[in-house]
């Protein structure tokens, strides 16, 4: 194996909905499905300042087809963003589709086969076609969003005997987190309230943010004088996955992100800033995702290392890093194995402020998983047009001071699919 | 009319285990360790050169969280919320799976974690519809 792009691939348009609910939030609220895919690509093609017939292929991604009942979604949505008879495949890595769409356009751009190509992911976890409606929708229960979306888990001995995401994700990763390194549960829940107040913080200056209300104005308007409080009561945030709390977990939602991926001499033609596609790693692993060490996953080291030897970065190079923030402990555990963090000084860290927008760590500026919301196959490309974004200097109120020249993406695709995403300035 | 036989499924034969109080699970030729739950493969090494073991359900319960309510799979709805741990076989295997015998409260589970690594033993937990892996507390 190589490990390496021939030709150099750039990022020359993204795109991105708000993320939120199809049945209630604004600028969403009874939106179609079709609607806000093309809202995304739209945004993406726009950005580009290319035409749908300017692409040469389409990789359209979605995971949970239950929901959008959209399989053949490249057809399907052809007409409505303007890209028929194109080349196209359906994909899907779940919550990694976005990016890994980006590695396998960068693949086909560096390969000669094509010289531009369109990616998007489409996503509904909140809501679900109403009967056999085309244009109206309901609301997916917790019970059913996660018995769908524990469909990409193992079917065989993991779900059918009791797996549990919020437990495997969440609780465990924090016991093991705190037992390795000597870390109290009371430093551990107020390491956490400090992470989901950035993260909140974050999403409060991201106008397509699913939740856009700070932690502590939450606190405030549910009568509570000090935050932390509100925080530890039991009827407002309780464990989930002891000691791991509700307010650190992900918040779903419907959403659609796109981008376009060209050929770095074609990109430097366009109408905005490109950013360079570095380079890329993609690990793979069934459960257990961990061995005796809960905070350390071996696939996601393998992704890093892949990615890393293909841009040629070390970790000291990151200006700017999300990891996959569904569970806020395990995203800690993964900037640390990345070295973007000293090993046990993740949650130190975030109550410094290291991690916010205007910090010397800044993280998951746009809210992350909990704040922006997840759309699984939607996810990954919200978090590149926010590294895009960061890059470019065009963040607004969440501007890192100094633009990053250098972003890492990391996501977990659903069982997990571990893929990282090297971006650099062109 | 034609005589299908029945193949054999490895799946089936893991959960027919279970409801006996036998783990299965299958131990690779080429490089001496064992996949639990059982497939047709070695999880290791890739290899088919593999054939069926049981394992003694002894093991190390290293953590214990609890599930969220109500349970992602209706099959747990009525258990919910029930301890679920990280452990490791005696013969090496890491599993994940419902611990019985504690209950599912800040309290017990943090008594449980200042402890440390505690030893436990497999059993069988008979769900409505399907016998399924869980371990207790031995010590
Ligand atoms: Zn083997």
């Amino acid at each position: 194996m190589t490990n390496t792009l021939r030709e150099r691939v750039a990022i020359s348009g993204v795109g991105c909905s708000r993320f939120g609910d199809l049945l209630e939030t604004p600028e969403l609220k009874g939106t179609s499905i079709q609607e806000l895919t093309a809202r995304a690509v739209k945004e993406a093609l726009d950005d580009a300042g290319v035409s749908a017939q300017d692409v040469d292929a389409v990789f359209a991604g979605n995971a949970m087809v239950a929901s959008s009942q959209l399989p053949g979604t490249y057809t399907q949505l052809s007409k409505w963003i303007g890209t028929q008879f194109k080349a196209g495949v359906h994909f899907e890595a779940q919550c990694s589709t976005t990016n890994v769409g980006a590695a396998l356009a960068a693949m086909s751009i560096a390969a000669g086969v094509y010289d531009t190509v369109l990616v998007y992911g489409v996503e509904t976890t909140r809501t679900k076609v109403k009967q056999f409606s085309p244009y109206e929708r309901e609301p997916i229960s917790h019970q059913q969003t996660w018995l769908w979306t524990d469909m990409a888990v193992n079917q065989a001995y993991g779900v059918p005997q009791g797996y549990d995401i919020f437990s495997t994700y969440n609780g465990l990763v924090a016991l093991g987190y705190c037992r390795k390194y000597g870390i109290s549960i009371e430093d551990f829940d107020r390491g956490m309230f400090e992470l989901c107040r950035t993260r909140r913080l974050h999403g409060s200056m991201t106008p397509k943010a699913n939740i856009q209300e700070k932690l502590e104005d939450r606190a405030a308007r549910e009568g509570f004088s000090d935050p932390y409080d509100y925080w530890q009561s039991d009827k407002h945030n309780p464990f989930v996955a002891w000691p791991s709390r509700l307010l650190s977990l992900v918040t779903t939602a419907d959403g659609a992100s796109a981008m376009v991926l060209t050929r770095a001499d074609l990109a430097k033609q366009g109408k905005s800033e490109p950013v360079e596609f570095k380079g890329f790693g993609i690990s793979y692993s069934d459960l257990p995702w961990y061995g005796d060490d809960p905070t350390y996953w071996e696939f996601d080291k393998r992704a890093i290392d892949a990615a890393f030897g293909m841009a040629d970065i070390k970790a000291a190079d990151i200006d700017y890093l999300h990891t996959h923030d569904c569970s806020h402990i395990s995203s800690i555990c993964t900037a640390e194995t990345i070295g973007y963090l000293e090993a046990g000084k993740g949650l130190a860290a975030a109550r410094d402020g290291q991690l916010r927008f205007d910090g010397n760590r800044p993280m998951s500026t746009h809210g992350g998983r909990h704040a922006f919301g997840h759309a699984w196959a939607a996810s990954a490309g919200s978090d590149t047009y926010e590294a895009v974004l960061q890059m470019r200097g065009k963040a607004g109120a969440r501007q890192i001071p100094r633009p990053p020249r250098v972003s890492v993406i990391h996501t977990h695709g659903y069982a997990m699919i571990g893929t990282v995403v090297v971006l650099g300035s062109l | 009319m034609q005589n299908a036989t029945e193949q054999p499924n490895t799946i089936r034969s893991y959960y027919e285990g279970l409801a006996n109080g036998v783990f299965r699970a299958i131990a690779c030729k080429s490089c001496g360790r064992y996949t639990f739950p059982p497939t047709g493969c070695c999880e290791h090494c890739g290899s088919w050169n593999v054939e069926p073991a049981e394992l003694s359900g002894e093991a190390t319960l290293l953590f214990a969280t609890h599930n969220i309510t109500p349970a992602c799979h209706p099959r747990f709805e009525k258990i919910a919320p029930y301890v679920y741990g990280h452990l490791q076989l005696k013969e090496g295997p890491i599993v994940q799976a419902i611990v019985v015998g504690v209950k599912a409260t800040p309290q017990d589970l943090r008594e449980l974690f200042e402890r440390g690594p505690v030893p436990a033993k497999a059993e069988t937990l008979q769900m409505d519809d399907l016998p399924v892996l869980a371990f207790r507390v031995t010590g």
